[in-house]
């Protein structure tokens, strides 16, 4: 294995991990609901703030899942032009996709950061019964775009060095189309 | 505006660039362009207000919910029971692939994953019986996409989500339609196989003692339905809530008539969860970043100018927008055809009069057909993949059948809108 290889390796695994503490994440939810219904039905009295709870790990999935689902290639792309193409244009126009998407994530995560910060300067809490402080779900969700940013920018540059190798069907692998069949 | 966005979306998007990021970037550029306010400043408060949504998690949720059902094994052994209840029409086991498929998609909400799983478990048996390949494959791919219109639909959510419809109104409305065109699949196939006997299988009888048997592996399927959407039009749980409940009762099912469910399978089922669902959330939060652009730009005062220097009468427009969706559901998937359009089309729509939720399930039935035409239908590749021969034209010409009631269930949906208003106008 060549180190660009341990390399992707190792950010499929994190993001594997990442993927996993996020399901966790939702069974959690899923058992926290639970409780707040029965709860609320056998008149026994809610918990309450089940809604609010579940709109943070909604926020944690809708951050930190990106970047697993950009690994696993699971991002919905149209396959129109490309597939006509012989395998050095796929090639290609995966690649330019891939810096394309790294661009637009990193500028999303620079303009996520204000949220985050303006919460932490002003101490914000939800205007919920629960008063929240709203920098411990905004910190996740800020922290997942960043990864995110992170893994794509990453997997340009290993990309990259695949098709400077001229290592094609790793590059596909890597940042090729993947198909639903493969899941 | 609307058209310097519609055409810079499809030139997006046919250069491979992820659904979701094309949003992103179309929602920018109609910032910087059109707009007289720093839209870009708003960008991370639309992405977190997007996404922090409590109604929105109920999308993981059901796919949770299906992941655990189709990895769980449940679904070999629904056809089997289904098999003994339909076999005696004409056409056999065809009607089995629809109805194993409805019952899976409708509770699963997800339209690739059934048509896949009911493929894997019904192709061996087309050979054993000597049944014509084209009309067999072409039901499941057909019949796995009833599952996005009958609720609980993913889809229905996202577009609740996208155009502030109600939820529970939405999902009442697509049942009707969405059973209504699960029978005419079944009458349609057996009409097929009376005029042409060769097309379908040998019909088969069950007694009734193996029927009531297979029972134990329907009932609880049928009663995971009824409580998740039941539970809802009762009014006694939120969509989520009733997800949640879902996701307990179908992980009950997998444990007990299933193959089980071992620490690998749920953590499979979750890992596909997160996949699946963050793929959905891009698109979303890209298309929520898009539509909150587009307005602060002006769409309004742009869609009204844009209507009346059509000159067509509402319905004249509406037949356009249908003829839109057939026309780009050749070329886009599902889900990304109905979250990059609605920006666009939705706003038209209200303008002119129309019921929004009335459209939502019209929608649904459009883009159900572009899940099975080529050249980009997904399950006409997901079916042909768990073939192990023959060519991808004979599930082509199987769907077209199918196709054809679909076209019919628009016509009917649009000359009475009744038949989707009418269960949402008496809860």
């Amino acid at each position: 294995m060549s180190r660009i290889a341990t390399l992707e390796g190792a950010l499929r695994r994190a993001n594997r991990l990442v993927a996993l503490i996020l399901g966790v994440a939702l069974v959690a939810t899923v058992l926290f609901v639970l409780i707040d219904v029965i709860g609320r039905k056998t008149g026994w009295g809610s918990l309450g703030g089940s809604d609010e709870i579940s709109g943070y790990v909604m926020a944690a999935v809708a951050s930190w899942g990106l970047a697993c689902a950009l690994l696993d290639r699971a991002h919905v792309r149209i396959d129109l032009i490309r597939q006509r193409l012989a395998a050095p244009g796929q090639a290609l126009m995966d690649l330019f996709a891939m810096i394309v998407t790294n661009g637009v994530v990193l500028l999303i995560a620079y303009y996520c950061w204000p949220v985050l910060q303006k919460t932490l300067e002003r101490g914000s809490r939800a205007n919920t019964p629960l008063e929240t402080p709203l920098w411990i779900p905004q910190g996740i969700w800020f922290g997942g775009w960043a990864w995110f940013a992170f893994s794509a920018t990453a997997l340009s540059l290993i990309a990259i060095a695949y098709l400077v190798q001229g290592r094609r069907s790793e590059l596909a692998a890597s940042i090729g189309l993947g198909s639903e069949l493969e899941q | 505006m609307i058209w310097t966005v519609a055409v810079s979306l499809l030139g997006l998007m046919s250069l491979s660039i992820p659904v979701g990021i094309v949003l992103f970037i179309l929602g920018i550029g109609v910032g910087e362009l059109f707009s007289m306010f720093p839209l870009l400043r708003g960008l991370g408060q639309v992405v977190w207000s997007s996404s922090s949504s409590s109604t929105l998690i109920a999308i993981p949720l059901f796919v949770l919910l299906g992941e655990i059902l189709v990895r769980g094994g449940v679904a070999a052994r629904t056809y089997g029971a289904l098999d003994k209840w339909l076999s005696w029409l004409p056409g056999g086991l065809i009607h089995a692939n629809i109805a194993t498929a409805t019952m899976f998609s409708a509770t699963s909400g997800s339209s690739v994953a059934t048509a896949a799983t009911v493929a894997t478990v019904a192709m061996p048996q087309a050979d054993r019986l000597n049944y014509d390949p084209k009309l067999f494959s072409g039901a499941i791919a057909a019949g796995g996409t009833l599952g996005i219109l009958i609720p609980p639909s993913i889809n229905l959510i996202v577009y609740g989500f996208l155009t502030e419809t109600s939820i529970p109104q939405l999902f009442s409305a697509g049942l009707l339609p969405g059973l209504l065109m699960a029978l005419a699949f079944v009458i349609v196939t057996a009409l097929i196989c009376v005029a042409r006997p060769k097309l379908g299988g040998p019909s088969r009888s069950f007694s009734w003692g193996e029927r009531a048997r297979s029972l134990v592996q329907l009932v609880p399927i049928i009663i995971l339905f009824v409580v998740v959407i039941g539970s809802i039009y009762a009014g006694w749980a939120t969509p989520t809530e009733s997800a949640a409940i879902g996701v307990v009762i179908a992980a009950l099912i997998a444990m007990t008539l299933g193959t089980g469910l071992g620490l690998a399978t749920i953590a499979e089922a979750l890992h596909g969860t997160i996949r699946i669902s963050a793929m959905i959330m891009l698109v979303i939060t890209g298309a929520y970043f898009l539509n909150f652009a587009m307005t602060s730009a002006g769409l309004g005062r742009q869609l009204t100018d844009l209507l009346q220097n059509t000159g067509l009468p509402p319905i004249g427009t509406l037949l356009l927008v249908v003829l839109l969706y057939l026309i780009l559901g050749f070329f886009i998937e599902t889900l990304s055809l109905m979250v990059a359009t609605i920006p666009i089309i939705v706003p038209i729509i209200a303008e002119l009069g129309y019921d929004k939720v009335w459209f939502g399930v019209l929608m649904i039935v459009l883009i159900e057909m572009a899940l099975i035409t080529p050249p980009v239908g997904l399950n006409l590749f997901v079916v042909q993949g768990a073939r192990s021969k023959g060519s991808m034209n004979d599930v082509i010409l199987g769907v077209i059948p199918y196709v054809l009631v679909m076209l019919a269930m628009i016509a009917l949906l649009i000359a009475a809108p009744g038949l989707a208003l009418w269960l949402p106008s008496i809860l």
